[in-house]
């Protein structure tokens, strides 16, 4: 795009030679991402733990085979393997129901498919040793006082559950987010893509690094405070403890 | 396509675990030179954080590698520092030229700052009590730290520590970013001449849980010999 | 407190203040070899404020201590904050004494015989073997002979004071500090921990007590010390103490209205 020659501050403002606007519409596609894949992930991984409690033995093992896997192989490869993967799997499906195939599905779904992939494998852990952190006596003293399983789940496990489940559900939020940047790879303009080109065509690798990884830090931080007081809140209605 | 059975596709596949499990060796190279730059990286970093000038050059480190990706932290070190006039003319070219080198730096430093932080919590995890009692004994600072503040930082942090070098061994496979022929590497390289990606990528993905098992099966056992009566 | 026995402890004047808040106001406490010191009070009267200034595990704001004809090694700074002046007597200090805490503090990364081993031979340069052997003849003695590969969370809280206390024993010291020893054990556990701190009583060990145990305050020690508000309210033999002339406030401590 631009050469050697223009000066810095140009480069990273809004201006027409400018990033600024360009790196921010990054951030924002990396949020969206990691949100996506957040929220895969717990739908995902709160079906494995149910799974992983089931009394049908081959589905526990099922569950827990899942998650040895996906907290076994590099985040990177799950990546990697969903991006070349899905065409010829989606093809090969298409050919069993005689249909076209349907050529690549778009970046961002197979990028926060994978994340959420991983993400599950996690979430999973913390939703059961949440769910083992609920004093067995606790729920047998909602059972005596009649409440019925809805109940007993929304006023006992529930507010018990998410106080011990949101510490460990913020760092694998942070892990997501973080992640999301190896969906650079597969060509989605998200931060890390963003400042790759802008790192390239105007051959100044260092500011633009540096100014994702500014970025980054915004998102991490913001976040983490979010946490933190979703947590204050989530310690208020588990009883303060 | 149609030629490409029996011997020809087993042919294919042995030959792409071949070269991959090859690659071992470079994948396993850098995670122990990560594991023990980090290391002793964390430690100097927990040692600063008891000072207050220290502190805050430990917190600021802490905070800028663990809240950006590795994948960035990486490509800053092997082209946004190699764009620096002081680092291409400086005496450390050759070094910083190196993609290997790079990524064992940036994953140095990304490591070190969270295993500073499983550091710093096993160290706020020790009974109080029990430095006192060794206090009340007369110990010097030296044996105390040597005899009661390591060995019980040592096994608190090892569960967390860890999770950590499991995710350090995931982590290698990051340097394939910046043309480090790892497992993820030649896996890569592989498929750039076959199109075979997803037998490919799963031959490598084994690989890495294999590594991963043995890593897990590994730290059990030194766990184990540690606490004996394991939590009794 | 007799003249013929030589004194172990001497302390003049121990002040304290946590922020503003003054805890010990000036306590002056002496010992001789073999006595039996039992320290009475009411809950946040300074008791273990004290004990623990003794060793120095918290620095007394004015006062002087003298542990075995050592002085403490206390100085203070211009603006009167105290400071050690200096750590080599210090440890050489706390050496000659031994502190037996409410909850015990084994350190849970040495089994049973290493616990009791430890500091023979990291603060006294003891052979290792030697120190073992020893540690074994005081497993003996108190009681748990067999638990020396043990971890001490596997054992009742009882066996693990027992142990601290020949944990306590292994260096030989001048003076043993207990901080209420009994107050964490099951009632069935407290009367194996009395007796042996009597047994080791009926041996001539010095040692200054802070206790909820009326019963063996007034049996086992030679002097009962009441605290009230961080000054020594009264003192004396326990024939005196527990007799009707005691102090009406200490009689109005030991039976409220
Ligand atoms: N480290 C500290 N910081 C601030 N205040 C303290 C500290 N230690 C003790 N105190 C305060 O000093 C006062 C005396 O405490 P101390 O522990 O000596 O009482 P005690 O006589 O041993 O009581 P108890 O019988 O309950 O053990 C209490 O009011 C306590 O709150
Ligand atoms: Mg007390």
């Amino acid at each position: 795009m631009i050469g050697d020659d223009v000066a810095l501050p140009v480069l990273l403002g809004f201006g027409h030679d400018g990033w600024a606007l360009a790196l921010i519409a990054g951030a924002g596609l990396t949020m969206a991402l990691s949100l996506t894949a957040m929220a895969i992930g717990t739908v995902l991984g709160a079906l494995l733990t149910v799974a992983q409690m089931s009394r049908r033995g081959w589905l526990a093992a099922l569950a827990q085979g899942y998650g040895l896997v996906l907290r076994g192989v590099p985040e990177l490869l799950v990546v990697l393997l969903l991006y070349f993967g899905t065409p010829g799997l989606l093809a090969a499906i298409a050919a069993l129901a005689g249909l076209p195939a349907p050529g690549s599905p778009p970046a961002f779904l197979t990028g926060s498919v994978a994340i959420g992939l991983v993400s599950a494998a996690y979430q999973a852990e913390v939703f059961r040793g949440g769910l083992l952190a609920v004093p067995r006596g606790q729920v047998e003293a909602a059972i005596a006082a009649g409440m019925g399983p809805f109940t007993r789940f929304r006023r006992v496990i529930a507010p018990q559950v998410l106080h011990h489940v949101l510490p460990p559900l913020g760092n694998i939020w942070q892990f997501n987010l973080k992640d999301s940047a190896l969906v650079a790879i597969t060509g989605l303009a998200e931060l890390m893509r963003v400042s790759l080109v802008a790192a390239g065509s105007t051959r100044r690798p260092f500011a633009f690094f540096a100014a994702a990884m500014v970025l980054y830090l915004v998102l991490t931080s913001a976040s983490s405070a979010v946490f933190r007081f979703a947590e204050a809140r989530a310690g208020r209605w588990a009883g303060g403890r | 396509m149609m030629g490409e059975s029996g011997t020809g596709e087993s042919g294919f596949l042995a030959d792409t675990a071949l070269a991959i499990v090859a690659a071992v060796p470079v994948t396993l190279a850098l995670f122990v030179a990560c594991a023990v730059g980090a290391s002793l990286l964390a430690g100097v970093l927990v040692a600063a954080q008891q000072g207050r000038v220290g502190g805050l050059v430990a917190r600021a480190w802490i905070f800028v590698f663990r809240g950006t990706p590795l994948l960035l932290q990486i490509f800053m070190v092997y082209y946004g520092l190699a764009a620096l006039g002081p680092v291409r003319h400086g005496p450390l070219w050759p070094a910083f030229r190196d993609p290997l080198f790079c990524a064992f730096l940036a994953m140095t430093c990304c490591c070190s700052a969270y295993i500073a932080e499983v550091l710093r919590a096993a160290l706020a995890a020790i009974p109080p009590g029990q430095i006192e009692a060794a206090r009340a004994c007369g110990m010097a600072r030296w044996t105390l730290g040597r005899r009661i503040v390591v060995p019980q930082m040592v096994r608190l942090a090892l569960p967390a520590y860890g999770n950590e070098l499991v995710m350090m061994l995931k982590s290698t496979s990051l340097a394939s970013s910046v043309t480090v022929l790892d497992v993820t590497g030649v896996a890569q390289q592989v498929i750039a001449h076959s199109y075979r990606t997803v037998e490919v990528f799963c031959l490598a993905a084994a690989v890495y849980l294999g590594l991963t098992a043995a890593l897990t099966w590994l730290l059990r056992r030194i766990e184990r010999r540690l606490d004996p009566a394991g939590g009794r | 407190m007799t003249e013929t026995r030589p004194t172990v402890l001497r302390a003049r004047g121990i002040t304290k203040r946590f922020g503003d808040r003054e805890v010990l106001r000036g306590i002056d406490l002496d010992a001789a070899r073999g006595d039996v010191v039992s320290i009475l009070g009411g809950s946040g009267s300074g008791k273990s404020t004290f004990l623990r200034c003794l060793n120095l595990l918290e620095l007394p704001d004015a006062g002087t201590i003298e542990i075995a004809g050592s002085p403490a090694p206390l100085a203070h700074d211009a603006r009167g904050r105290a400071r050690i002046a200096n750590p080599r007597a210090l440890n050489a200090l706390r050496a000659k004494t031994a502190m037996v805490f409410q909850n015990f503090n084994l350190w849970s990364h040495m089994t049973v015989i290493d616990n009791i081993a430890a500091a023979p031979v990291h603060v006294h340069g003891m052979a290792r073997a030697e120190a073992v052997a020893r540690a074994h003849d005081l497993l003996d003695k108190v009681g748990m002979t067999g638990f020396a590969g043990h971890w001490p969370r596997q054992l009742s809280g009882g066996q693990q004071q027992r142990v601290a206390i020949a944990r306590a024993l292994a260096t030989d010291p001048d003076l043993m500090l207990f901080d209420e020893p009994t107050s964490a054990l099951d009632p069935e556990r407290v009367r194996e921990v009395l007796d042996l701190m009597r047994a080791l009583a009926g041996e001539g060990r010095t040692m200054l007590i802070v206790t909820h145990e009326m019963a063996f305050a007034r049996d086992v020690s030679s002097h009962v010390v009441h605290v009230r508000d961080g000054v020594i309210e009264s003192m004396g033999p326990p024939a005196l103490m527990f007799g009707p002339d005691a102090s009406p406030v200490f009689r109005g401590f030991l039976s409220p209205p």
